[in-house]
C-alpha cells in the first residue's frame, strides 16, 4: 500500500498527521511517501492508494494551490477512477474554485477541482463539535471544527458526512465536506481516523479489500471513542451556535 | 474629559476592590475601557514604553525587565502581577498616572498577551518591543503562529524598535521592511540536534524559495538556526547572544562586547530570557556593567516544577499546561532528563470542558508523547475524564501499553501508582487543576512514600 502524504513540511498543523501515523501503525507494511512542495507528487505518475494533503497556514494554503494547478487534470481522473484522497480542514479548500480572505487582502481562484469556495474570517474564528452520519456506516462519526473559513458549496455536491448535531459546510446547512467516489475532503480538524476507529477499519478495507483490516491499538481507539461518543451525546455539552441556522432571506 | 472620566473610574474601582482584598488588575482596566475605548492611546504614558510578547518567557522576561529598572532608580509601572490582556494593560497606565491624569512613571514595562496586540499596540505605540518567539498554543484561541505573526505585524507602529528572536523564524520575520531591529540569539548547546523531530515543527522550508532548510543547530519546535543552500537565505544575525553556559555562569555577547554573568536559570528558556533582557537594557542604554550586575539580583519568578524527596524517592511536581502540546513537549523532555528509574502521574484534561464541552485531543498529537516512551518509566497512570484519549495517544507515540493504567478518578492515581523501585515520581497536572489535583496527587503521593519510609 502506498500513501502519499503532500508538502507535509507545510501541512502539519492541529495534530492532523497523526491521521497518517495511525494508518501507518494499522498498516506496518504501507510505504509513506513524503512529497515536498518542491517535488512533483507522485500521484503524477505513479499508482498511489491514498493521497493525503493536511491543515496549512493561510499562505500554505496558496503554496499549495499554487503546486496543485497543474495537477488539475490529473487529480480528477484519478477521483473519477476511484483513487482514495483525505484531505482534512482547509485542505478541501484548495481544491475548491475560491479563496477569499478579505483581512490578509487576497481572493484568489483555487485549484478548481470542485465549485467549492471558501470565505476567511480571521477574527470570528469558529470552533464547535460535530456528530454526523456517512452512508454505510453504522457508527456516527465525531469530530471537531476549529477554522476561520466557511465553504459554501451547491447542493448537488455530495458532502462527507450529514452532521445530525453541529454545523457542516457553514452555519446555513448539516452538510459537511465533500465526497466523490472515494475522495474524503473535510473541514473536520484533529486526527478524525484515530477518533473515529469505526470508520479507520471501513477506509482499511476500501484501501485494500483483499486484507482484513487491523486497527493498533484496538481496544485503547474503541475505548476513547466509546466515551467521547457518550459525552457527544449528552445535550449539556451542545452549545446555541453548535447548530445549523436558516439561510437568512 | 472622558479620558478623566475612565481614569477616575477606574481608580475608584481598584480602591474599591483593594478594600475587598482583590489585587484588582483587570476589572478597573474594563470599566475604563467601556467608558473610553481608546483609553490606552489617549492616556498619559510613562516617557518610555516597553512591550514584552511572545508564546513563551514574556510573564519572565517582563519581571525580569522592570525588577532591573527598578534597580536602576526609576520608577517602573508594570502590569508584572496582572492581567496581559488590554485591559489590564489599561489598569497598569492609569495606576500609573495621577487623579489629574499626569504620569507618575519613568518607563512602562508591559508584558502583552500576543492575541491581544491589536487592541494594545496601536495605542500604547511602544518605544521596544521585545518578540521572545511564536510556538503553537491554543487551537481554537491562537490557530497557528504565523496568524498570531500576523496579528502582531499587523499592530506594530514603525516607530517601534524590535528586539527579536534570531533563533525563531517567525517571530524574528516582524517589522521585516519597516522597523530597525535586533537579534538575540542562543549559539550551539551540547544537547541540540542538526535537524527538526518532532510534532510540531512550523518552520522547515525556506520563506524565500520554499526549499527545504538546513540547520546549523535545531533546538526544539522551529527554534534554532538555519541556512538555505538553495537560495542562501540565512537567520538574521544576532548581535545578542549567549556564547557559552558553564554552571550557574553564561557568557553574554553584547554586540561583540563579551561578558561573563551571572545564570538565572539554567533550563534553555531561561538563557534565552536572559539574553532577551540584556539586549533590551542595552537597546534602553542601560550601562553594560550595570546589565551585567543585574543579573546577581534579579531572579525569575517560581518556576514551573518543586521537588520534595522522602526517603531515597524524590517526587517532582510539574506543570504540563494542557491544551497547549508545545508546552507539554517541554514538560515531557524535561522529565526525560532526569536520570533513574521513573514513575508518572499525568493529569492534564482541561478542567473547563470536563462537564459542558468535549475536549478536542487535536492538541495531544502537536505535543511530543514519545518522550515518554523510555524504558526508565515503568508506569505511567492517566486519570480523568479523557483518560482513553491519553492512553491511546501514549500507545501510538511508543509507549507500551502494558505501562499504561487509566483511572477516572484524577487523585487515585496518586494512591493506585507502583512506587517499589522508582527514584522518581512525577506529578504531571494542567494549569487549572492544579489546585483540585495536583496538589492532593502531591500530598497523597508524599504521605504514600512517609508510611513506606
Amino acid at each position: 500500500m502506498i500513501i502519499e502524504m503532500l508538502y507535509p513540511e507545510i501541512a502539519n498543523l492541529h495534530g492532523d498527521n497523526a491521521n497518517i501515523d495511525y494508518l501507518a501503525q494499522c498498516r506496518p507494511d504501507a510505504r509513506i511517501v513524503r512529497t515536498s512542495l518542491t517535488d512533483t507528487p507522485a500521484f503524477v505518475s505513479e499508482k498511489v492508494d491514498l493521497v493525503y494533503l493536511g491543515p496549512l497556514t493561510e499562505q500554505g494554503q496558496l503554496k499549495a494551490v499554487e503546486r496543485l494547478r497543474p495537477h488539475r487534470g490529473r487529480i480528477e481522473a484519478l477521483i473519477e477512477a476511484g483513487t482514495t484522497f483525505l484531505f482534512t480542514h482547509n485542505a478541501l479548500e484548495v481544491l475548491g474554485s475560491r479563496i477569499r480572505n478579505i483581512e490578509m487582502d487576497y481572493d484568489l481562484p483555487a485549484v478548481g477541482v470542485f465549485e467549492l469556495e471558501s470565505t476567511a474570517r480571521m477574527f470570528g474564528r469558529y470552533s464547535g463539535k460535530v456528530m454526523g452520519s456517512i452512508a454505510g456506516l453504522q457508527h456516527p462519526i465525531v469530530g471537531y471544527k476549529s477554522q476561520f473559513t466557511m465553504v459554501s458549496a451547491p447542493d448537488s455536491l455530495p458532502g462527507f458526512l450529514t452532521a445530525d448535531r453541529g454545523i457542516g459546510r457553514n452555519t446555513h446547512t448539516a452538510v459537511e465536506g465533500v465526497r466523490r467516489n472515494n475522495f474524503i475532503g473535510t473541514s473536520l480538524i484533529g486526527p478524525l481516523l484515530v477518533i473515529n476507529p469505526h470508520f479507520t477499519r471501513a477506509l482499511l478495507a476500501q484501501l485494500d479489500p483483499d486484507t482484513e483490516p487491523v486497527l493498533a491499538h484496538e481496544s485503547l481507539a474503541i475505548a476513547a471513542y466509546d466515551s467521547r461518543l457518550a459525552d457527544f451525546h449528552d445535550d449539556r455539552r451542545w452549545h446555541p451556535f453548535e447548530r445549523v441556522s436558516p439561510e437568512p432571506q | 474629559m472622558r479620558v478623566l472620566l475612565a481614569i477616575w473610574a477606574a481608580k475608584a474601582a481598584a480602591a474599591g476592590l483593594r478594600l475587598l482584598g482583590r489585587a484588582g488588575t483587570h476589572v478597573p482596566g474594563l470599566i475604563a475601557r467601556t467608558i473610553h475605548p481608546g483609553i490606552i492611546g489617549a492616556i498619559r504614558h510613562p516617557a518610555r514604553v516597553v512591550v514584552v510578547t511572545g508564546t513563551n518567557g514574556k510573564t519572565t522576561v517582563s519581571n525580569l525587565l522592570a525588577e532591573a529598572l527598578e534597580g536602576e532608580g526609576l520608577r517602573v509601572a508594570s502590569n508584572r502581577n496582572g492581567s496581559n490582556l488590554a485591559a489590564g494593560v489599561a489598569a497598569t497606565l492609569i495606576g500609573a498616572v495621577s487623579w489629574t491624569g499626569r504620569s507618575r512613571a519613568d518607563i512602562g514595562v508591559f508584558e502583552m498577551d500576543e492575541r491581544s496586540a491589536r487592541l494594545v499596540l496601536p495605542g500604547l505605540r511602544p518605544d521596544v518591543l521585545v518578540g521572545m518567539n511564536l510556538t503553537r498554543d491554543s487551537i481554537k484561541r491562537n490557530a497557528h503562529p504565523a496568524y498570531i505573526a500576523w496579528i502582531v505585524s499587523s499592530a506594530l507602529s514603525t516607530e517601534t524598535t524590535l528586539v527579536l528572536n534570531a533563533d525563531d523564524l517567525i517571530i524574528s520575520s516582524l517589522g521585516e521592511e519597516l522597523n530597525e531591529r535586533v537579534f538575540f540569539a542562543v549559539d550551539r548547546l551540547p544537547t541540540d540536534g542538526d535537524r527538526p523531530t518532532g510534532a510540531a515543527v512550523d518552520v522547515a522550508i525556506c520563506p524565500v524559495c520554499d526549499h527545504v532548510l538546513d540547520w546549523d543547530y535545531w533546538r526544539f519546535n522551529h527554534i534554532g538556526k538555519v541556512r538555505c543552500s538553495n537560495c542562501h537565505f540565512q537567520s538574521p544575525e544576532a548581535l545578542y547572544r549567549a556564547t557559552a553556559v558553564d554552571g550557574d555562569r553564561v557568557t553574554l555577547s553584547l554586540d561583540g562586547d563579551t561578558r561573563d554573568a551571572h545564570l538565572i536559570n539554567d533550563s534553555v528558556v531561561n538563557i534565552y530570557n536572559e539574553v532577551a533582557v540584556a539586549a533590551a537594557l542595552d537597546v534602553l542604554g542601560i550601562e553594560r556593567d550595570r546589565i551585567i550586575a543585574a543579573f546577581d539580583r534579579i531572579q525569575p519568578p517560581t518556576t514551573r516544577f518543586d521537588t520534595d524527596q522522602v526517603g531515597q524517592t524524590r517526587v517532582v511536581r510539574i506543570l504540563t499546561k494542557g491544551l497547549v502540546g508545545v508546552a507539554c513537549s517541554r514538560a515531557f523532555d524535561y522529565l526525560r532528563s532526569f536520570a533513574g528509574r521513573k514513575a508518572v502521574v499525568l493529569t492534564i484534561d482541561e478542567v473547563s470542558e470536563r462537564t459542558t464541552e468535549v475536549e478536542n485531543i487535536a492538541w495531544t498529537y502537536d505535543a511530543d508523547y514519545a518522550y515518554l516512551a523510555d524504558d526508565s518509566i515503568g508506569q505511567i497512570i492517566v486519570g480523568g475524564v479523557r483518560r482513553h484519549d491519553q492512553a491511546l495517544r501514549l500507545a501510538i507515540a511508543g509507549v507500551d501499553p502494558a505501562r499504561i493504567v487509566t483511572v477516572e478518578n484524577e487523585i487515585a492515581a496518586a494512591e493506585t501508582i507502583g512506587l517499589d523501585d522508582v527514584d522518581i515520581v512525577f506529578n504531571l497536572h494542567s494549569v487549572h487543576n492544579a489546585v483540585i489535583t495536583g496538589t492532593p496527587v502531591q500530598r497523597r503521593l508524599l504521605e504514600r512514600l512517609g508510611r513506606r519510609a
